[in-house]
């Protein structure tokens, strides 16, 4: 049947066309693995595509060897989890006040902290509070000038409010206060929509490069990422020396380098996929 | 539902005092009283929001002063609008200018369709572990950090080994370094824009198609529509609600180019069409300490991007699509 054949003529051509987006996606992620399991020849010579050739761990080896990278990992973790944490804890106690129906003040609070959003002083003087502050080359600069974002905090609030009343109620009656209700019913009741910005939260301090760029001067201090930009896009002293006590094609441990620190973000991805997904619809329906 | 609670409270304490006013401000201690529990966990909310986000847009009058580190930002003389036309007066003002406008709407106008295109293929999929697969994938950039694809840019364009130009060396071409030829700075950022954020973006349009009433399908369905007949009468009007609260927010932020990347990508080779507001504002005030030079320049960014969310947002309720309040 005519109608039949130009149906699956479709199919064909959008089949095609969606491997085509998969594989320009999943391809310079493989690459880069790839390189980083190959021997230093093959890669200057340029014929590493799709399998590791002269299969070998010495990148990985030389990197975890190196004082720089190991410290930097240990650093973003530290930063990572101290973040998150610090995130979660300031956006959950936040949104529960202002999930409240007659909370004193809550359109006013709503409109303050809405108005946040549109309204973006930029980096200069959000920069002089935080130098003012005393917080420059501190973990707390990476943790407090972004300790809660309006848009997981509104996410949360909203996810609160849809949470039945008649818990906070009964928990009232029974005598509870407000802090308990909090910590002990409400955070254990909300781990779905924790993890669900959790997570952003987790992507955002794993990757952060500006802030740290413009926050941290000591190099004791340098996250992963600072130290990534540095092997990976200039050529500064340190990175020569590195690249010469390697002896080794720049690519394989500059790539070893990114796969390690690549690894944390795909173990949580293919469990999150599901809380990311929510999370950013939930996100758009609030515009 | 606020509104009972004092006034509730209000007419308790108004039995005894007269004064409408006091009444109200006992009302409000009252109620202030009633949720102290909930106010004393506002507190860091509250602080928060004051210092740092409230904070730096006072900070912004050092725009309109001479920022000494010694006299610190109440004491520092007042220049009026010095640096502002300073900026404006600038040669590189034009040139910033222009590279921000073309970034900004080249990421915009080909970056916008993508993620729709890419949601209503997905959706026309009847195979789930195919959709849910290819879906899963086409976000994996949303994972990596500015500077991980950044250096993926560099490697894959490398002119001596890159993939790219191996690709264009075995179809005859010669090899190119395209990341210091000005005219290729754009396309690259563009490009690698779109494959970095189409697939997350698409998150949102699945959600808003799968919102649609199947029915509607089933209908033109009986009525023997084809499957493009049925994109363009139903899926995509099912997207416009979306479609345009999506279309003002990339509209507000298209002058904020991400400094970030710029920053990682450009080089003194192709600095003539990279350097965008955001840039210059990050080395003027944090590299040269021209505080309040480079908070002149990002106000000014800040202004523009505001003014052109407003102006999307009006025009977005004038053709009747709704707006974001």
């Amino acid at each position: 049947m005519v109608g039949e054949r130009r149906l699956s003529l479709f199919n064909v051509v959008n089949s095609i066309l969606l491997i085509g987006v998969a594989l320009s996606t999943l391809y310079p992620v493989w690459y880069i693995t790839v390189i980083s399991f190959s021997d230093t020849v093959s890669v200057l010579q340029g014929n590493v595509f799709l399998r590791p050739r002269g299969f070998n761990v010495e990148a990985y080896a030389e990197v975890l060897k190196d004082a720089k990278i190991p410290r930097a990992y240990l650093n973003t973790v530290y930063y990572t989890a101290l973040g998150t944490f610090f995130n979660l804890l300031f956006t959950a106690v936040a949104a529960y006040p202002l999930a409240q129906r007659g909370f004193f003040g809550r359109r006013f609070w709503m409109v303050a902290i809405v108005l946040t959003m549109f309204l973006n002083a930029g980096i200069i003087p959000t920069y002089m509070i935080v130098q003012e502050l005393g917080l420059i080359d501190t973990v707390w600069a990476l943790v407090l000038p972004n300790a809660i974002w309006t848009f997981e905090l509104i996410i949360l609030k909203s996810f609160y409010e849809n949470m039945s009343s008649q818990i906070r109620e009964a928990a009232m009656i029974d005598g509870a206060s407000e802090y308990r209700i909090l910590f002990s019913i409400i955070i254990p009741l909300s781990k779905p929509a924790l993890a669900s910005i959790g997570l952003f939260y987790f992507m955002g301090h794993w990757n952060s490069f500006f802030l740290p760029l413009i926050y941290l001067n000591d190099k004791e201090m340098f996250p992963l990422q600072i130290v990534l930009r540095d092997m990976l896009i200039f050529n500064s002293e340190s990175d020569a020396a590195l690249v010469d006590r390697a002896a080794l094609a720049p690519q394989a441990m500059k790539n070893a380098t990114i796969v390690l620190s690549m690894i944390p973000v795909l173990m949580v991805y293919p469990f999150a996929q599901k809380y990311f997904a929510k999370g950013v619809m939930l996100g758009s329906v609030k515009g | 539902m606020q509104r009972p609670i004092i006034e509730a409270a209000g007419a308790d304490a108004g039995a005894r005092i007269k004064k409408p006013v006091k009444s109200r401000f006992i009302g409000m201690l009252k109620h202030m009283r009633r949720d102290r529990q909930l106010l004393l966990l506002f507190i860091p909310c509250i602080l928060f929001f004051v210092i740092f986000r409230y904070g730096p847009l006072y900070g912004l009058v050092i725009a309109f002063k001479d920022y000494s580190v010694f006299q610190g930002v109440w004491g520092s003389d007042w220049v009026g609008l010095k640096h502002f036309a300073k900026f404006f007066g600038n040669r590189e003002f034009w040139l910033l200018f222009r590279n921000t406008v073309l970034l900004g709407s080249y990421t915009l106008i080909f970056g916008f369709p993508f993620p729709i295109l890419l949601a209503v293929l997905l959706n026309e999929v009847r195979l789930q572990w195919f959709k849910k697969s290819v879906q899963t994938f086409s976000y994996l950039p949303a994972f990596l950090s500015v500077v991980i694809i950044s250096s993926m840019i560099i490697d894959f364009l490398s002119p001596t080994n890159g993939v790219i130009n191996q690709f264009l060396a075995l179809l005859g071409f010669e090899k190119k370094y395209f990341l210091i030829d000005p005219d290729w700075f754009r396309p690259i950022y563009v490009i690698s824009e779109i494959w970095a954020t189409a697939g997350y973006q698409a998150i949102i349009y699945l959600a808003a198609i799968a919102g649609i009433n199947p029915s509607l399908y089933e209908a033109a369905k009986v009525d023997g529509a084809s499957r493009f007949q049925m994109i363009k009468s139903i899926t995509l009007p099912g997207l416009m609600p979306t479609l345009l609260v999506m279309f003002i927010l990339n509209t507000g932020s298209m002058f904020r180019i991400g400094y970030e990347k710029v920053l990682l990508l450009y080089n003194p080779m192709t600095y003539d069409v990279a350097d965008v507001f955001s840039t210059y504002v990050y080395r003027k005030g944090l590299l040269e300490s021209s505080y309040s030079y480079a908070a002149a320049v990002g106000m000014f960014e800040s202004a523009v991007a505001l003014v052109m969310l407003l102006a999307a947002n009006f025009l977005s309720k004038r053709i009747g699509g709704g707006g974001l309040w």
